[in-house]
Parts: structure tokens; sequence; C-alpha cells
């Protein structure tokens, strides 16, 4: 159909008010971020500009490396461990184990459930005094590794990282979505052959559900970069910074009026997050050429 | 021959015992129990008295304790935390929803300039930490005068919503057939009237699928209520379960009464909405 004139106005006033709240609320924003990150700013007093010199003071303070890093092994774990579960899962319920639609319904919970919900959940479950983890542990007679999880300095991390590790329902129905569209003459032939589960796995379901895979790859990676309710609620980035992450440290810098600090933390946040969206999608583009 | 192996396989899939079978099982079983076991715990421990929380950890409640739902809706304001979740979420649920399928239907019926720049902008704009952008929204929300009101909120999470739901709807709407709509240009209805006598109620599921997810977006979002509301009468029910801490400070089986009464409903909704979710994964949308 060619456009109209009439088609025209249309749509212009059709797109207009959805795109300029994509201005104001994408555009610019992101654009603010890299101008004012060269700036000194406390919000009140002139901002005076400094060029880089908040990327090198966030760069030279030990809290925002050790939110940085601990970023990077949450976004590791989640898509070494986390995705790779939920493939898992995934395959297994595929092929519709009794009570699968349940499965499935059940794994999907923690995905509805707020963040803040959940973080007060396993603050009870981490809890020293009365939680469900100690508990645990002492009912197996090992009262003595009972501790207070989230305020030891080794444990505090690990606590904090892992209860999301488990949670799989979102990546697992993702995959499941692929998978099931996969044709059954492919499996038929490869019974024929003799080709065993695992090995029909490999070489039939993770190839074709592979833009799933990716999808998923890339969703746990981004996911993890932003964290920050988790770790607010449940330390607040303690003890001794250990547990911070890249949007707390943002969040405390706004707290504190360093507005020049705290956008040179999101700059360098959208900068880490394109270089592991762009890096994925190049390992993923090998495995694409693998079966082209 | 091939009736023989169906039956077959069907037959061994589910009865016969092999380490394979027993590990997948297992496997099933962990993923459950780690789901609910802590739910349950919460629950449970909800209904006990404090004494007996630090007691036990897994025995019953000796009485179940209703009192402490009574008092989790009495301290806290639970009513009118619950009644502004409602209020913002819906209202940003439907504005978003409107907004982004009229550009859904641009985008997916008319080529014209900038069609597949503004696609992959949305598709790119998922993927935009929204927490890095704290002290622009801060700002911007202070500078129209809708810092601490409902109206703020509903315009922050309409707006960051709609590449999102704009993706979802127009995948959906892609595959909707264009011969009606073909015969109603010739009958000489227009562009406004294609949109709403044809696209918009022929792509109503993709539009629940968008609302669904809009939604349970909106009900949990805590950073930005945290951000950008600072009265008590305006709060929302996550800040509300957020700040129960303070309030019920050693009263902790209340404050559990109080966390459960906060995932009721979006547990209830997604139980009613699971389909539309599905679907909403299963589309392709958000592989963006």
């Amino acid at each position: 159909m060619k456009l109209t004139r009439h088609d025209r106005i249309g749509l212009v006033s059709f797109t207009l008010p959805g795109l300029i709240l994509f201005l104001l609320f994408f555009i610019i924003p992101v654009g603010y971020v890299l101008v004012v990150s060269l700036f000194k700013w406390d919000g009140m007093t002139e901002a005076v500009f400094v060029g880089f010199d908040n990327y090198a003071s966030i760069w030279k303070t030990s809290v925002f490396r050790r939110s940085l890093t601990n970023n990077l092994v949450w976004a590791l774990v989640a898509t070494c461990v986390q995705v790779p579960l939920a493939v898992l899962m995934a395959l297994i319920l595929n092929e519709r184990p009794r009570g699968w639609k349940l499965f499935r319904t059940v794994y999907y919970f923690p995905q509805v459930i707020s963040g803040v919900a959940l973080a007060m959940l396993w603050s009870a479950v981490y809890n020293s005094e009365y939680g469900l983890l100690n508990g645990i542990l002492k009912l197996l007679g090992r009262a003595d590794l009972a501790k207070n999880w989230l305020g030891t300095l080794q444990t505090a991390f690990p606590a904090v990282l892992i209860y999301w590790v488990f949670y799989i329902g979102y990546y697992m129905v993702i995959v499941m979505s692929d998978l099931s569209g996969i044709s059954k003459d492919y499996y038929e032939a490869a019974d024929i052959d003799g080709a065993g589960k695992i090995r029909q796995a490999f070489a039939i379901s993770l190839p074709l559900a592979r833009n799933g895979i990716m999808t998923c790859v890339t969703l746990a990676a981004v996911m993890s970069l932003r964290q920050f309710e988790q770790v607010y609620l449940l330390t607040n980035g303690g003890p001794a910074n250990r547990t911070s992450t890249m949007v707390l440290y943002l969040y405390k810098q706004i707290q504190n009026m360093r507005y020049g600090l705290a956008n040179a933390a999101s700059v360098m946040l959208i900068i880490v997050g394109i270089i592991v969206i762009v890096g994925i999608r190049q390992l993923f583009k090998l495995w694409h050429a693998a079966y082209e | 021959m091939t009736t023989i192996k169906q039956t077959f396989r069907q037959a061994s899939g589910h009865k016969r015992f092999t380490p394979a079978n027993l590990f997948k099982w297992l496997l099933i079983v962990f993923f459950a129990f780690y789901t609910l076991f802590p739910l349950l715990w919460l629950i449970v421990s909800s209904f006990k008295t404090n004494t007996e929380l630090f007691g036990n950890p897994f025995a019953l409640p000796e009485v179940w304790q209703f009192v402490n739902y009574q008092n989790a809706f009495r301290v806290s304001g639970m009513l009118m935390m619950m009644g502004n979740s409602i209020f913002i979420a819906l209202s940003a649920t439907l504005l978003n929803v409107v907004l982004a399928s009229m550009l859904a239907y641009c985008l997916s019926r008319f080529t014209f300039k900038g069609n597949g720049a503004i696609f992959t902008m949305f598709s790119a704009g998922i993927l935009v930490p929204l927490n890095a952008l704290m002290v622009p929204y801060f700002i911007t929300i202070t500078s129209i005068g809708l810092y601490n009101t409902r109206a703020g909120l509903i315009l922050l999470y309409a707006a960051t919503g709609i590449p999102m739901s704009t993706v979802i709807i127009r995948g959906l709407m892609e595959g909707i057939s264009r011969e009606i709509e073909e015969a109603a240009y010739i009958d000489g209805c227009g562009f406004y009237g294609r949109f709403t006598r044809i696209v918009f109620p022929l792509s109503r599921n993709g539009i629940m699928t968008a609302a669904t997810f809009q939604f349970i977006t909106c009900w949990n979002e805590f950073v930005f209520a945290n951000l950008l509301t600072s009265s008590q009468n305006i709060r929302t029910i996550q800040l509300g379960i957020r700040y129960f801490t303070n309030q019920f400070s050693t009263d902790f089986v209340s404050m559990y009464a109080a966390i459960v009464i906060s995932i009721v409903p979006s547990i209830l909704l997604y139980m009613i909405f699971q389909n539309q979710i599905i679907t909403g994964l299963s589309s392709g949308a958000v592989k963006g």
C-alpha cells in the first residue's frame, strides 16, 4: 500500500507520543550521563569540567574495583552455571515427563515474586538466630558450621550470589519454546541411527535451540550487571564492601551528592554491558558458523 | 511398525527404572523443592509466635496465629499501599500498552523511512541497564514537578516499558493476516479505523501478553519507587515490605505475614495469565 497524506498524518500522530517518551527516558538520559560524567558536580554549586578525572577517581577506589569484580563474577556464574542448568532442565521437561506443566509453573514462581520479597525471604533463611539454613545444619548435627552467613567476610558474597543460581524458570521457558519447535523427524532419524539421548541433545537439540540459548546468556549477563536490590536489601554492600555492586556504588554516590562520580559509574556500567553483549554475540557467531 | 515402536517408547518412558531416569527425577524434584521449600517455610513461620520461631524453625505452630495477619494489616497501612500499587501498576500498564500498540501498528503495517531504525533502537533499549540512569531520571521527574507523586512513577514505568511492549506486540501483529485490512482499505476505511476496528481487536492476545509482563514488572518494581517517592501515603507495597523491617523491629512473624500478603497477588496473577507469559517468552519478543 502506498502512503497517502492521510496515512502520513496518522503515522506521525501514532509514533510521536511513544518516540518522545523514548527520547526522554532512553536517549537523553544516556547522553546526559555521558556528558555529566566529565564534570565535578554536587547538585548545588556550579559544575566544573574535569575531563576524565571522575573515571580516574572511581577507578582508584577499591570499593569500585571490588564492585566491578563482583558484577563480573556474578555474570560469569549466571552465564556458565545458571543458564546451563536451565538448558538441562529444558531438555528434561521437553521430554514431557509426568507433571511437566506443573514443574514448569513452579520453576517460574521466583520470576513473578518481587526482588524485595525474595531478598526478605532469603535474609530470613540466612539469619543467624532463627534462620532456615542454620536450622538445617543443626538438624544434620553440624551446628559447628552455623554462622551469620551475611555478616561473615568469607560467606557474605557467595550467600548473596548463590540463592539466585537455582532459580532457572525464566531461561528454561525460553529454551523450551525453541526445543518444542524442533521437528520430531530429526529425533526419529537419530533413533534409527542408534544415537542415544545425550548424543541427540548435543547433535540436534542444542544446535537448533542456539538462538534461545544466546538470548538467555545475553539476558543473564545483562541482569547480573544490573544487580542492586538483592545486595541493597540483604547486606547494603557489607561487610567491608565485600558484596558491593556497580549499581550499589553508584546509588551511594548519589546519596552523597557526588553526581559526577555516580555518572562515571553509570557510563562504566553501560560500557561493560556493551562489551559483554558484543562479546557474547561474537562467541555465538562462531557457533552459528559451525552449522552453516 | 511405527505404532509398536511408539507404544514401546511410551511405556519405557514412564515405567523403566534406570540410573538416567533416577537422575532426571532427582533434578526435577530438587529444583521444585528449592523453589517451594523456603516459600512454604515462610508461610508456616508467618503463623507461629515469635517464641516458636526462635525455638525450632521447622516445627509446625502449636496454634495457627492468624493474629499475625491482622497485625500486618493494622501496623503498616497495608491496604493503602496495596491500593497505591494497584493504581500505579494498572495506570502505567494501560498507558504503556496503548502507546506501544500504536507504535507496533505503524511498525508492522507500514513501510516508511526510519521504521527499521526505530525497531533497532527499541531492541537495544530493552538491554539498557535502567539502574544506571538513576540520576537523570531523578532530575527529569523532579524538574517536571512529579517527584513524590503517583503520576511520576506511572510516567516512568510506562515510558521505560515501551521498547519491550512494542517489540512484543509488533511480533504478534506481524503474524496477523493483512487480507481483512486490505478489504477494509478498499471499502474506504482509513488509518485510524483500521487500527481501532481491525488490528487492535485482532491482536488482543499479544497486547494481553505485553500487559501482563508490564503489570508484573510495575507491581514488583522497587528501585525507582524508592528513589522517586518519600512520603508514606504514596508508598507502594514493595517499599512497604522493605520498611516493615523497621516497623516490626522484633515482631518477625508479623513481618513474614506482610511478605506473604505481598506475594499472593503476583502468584495469583501469574496463575491466571500463565499462558500469556509463556506465549510472550516463546514469541521471540524478548530475544532482543
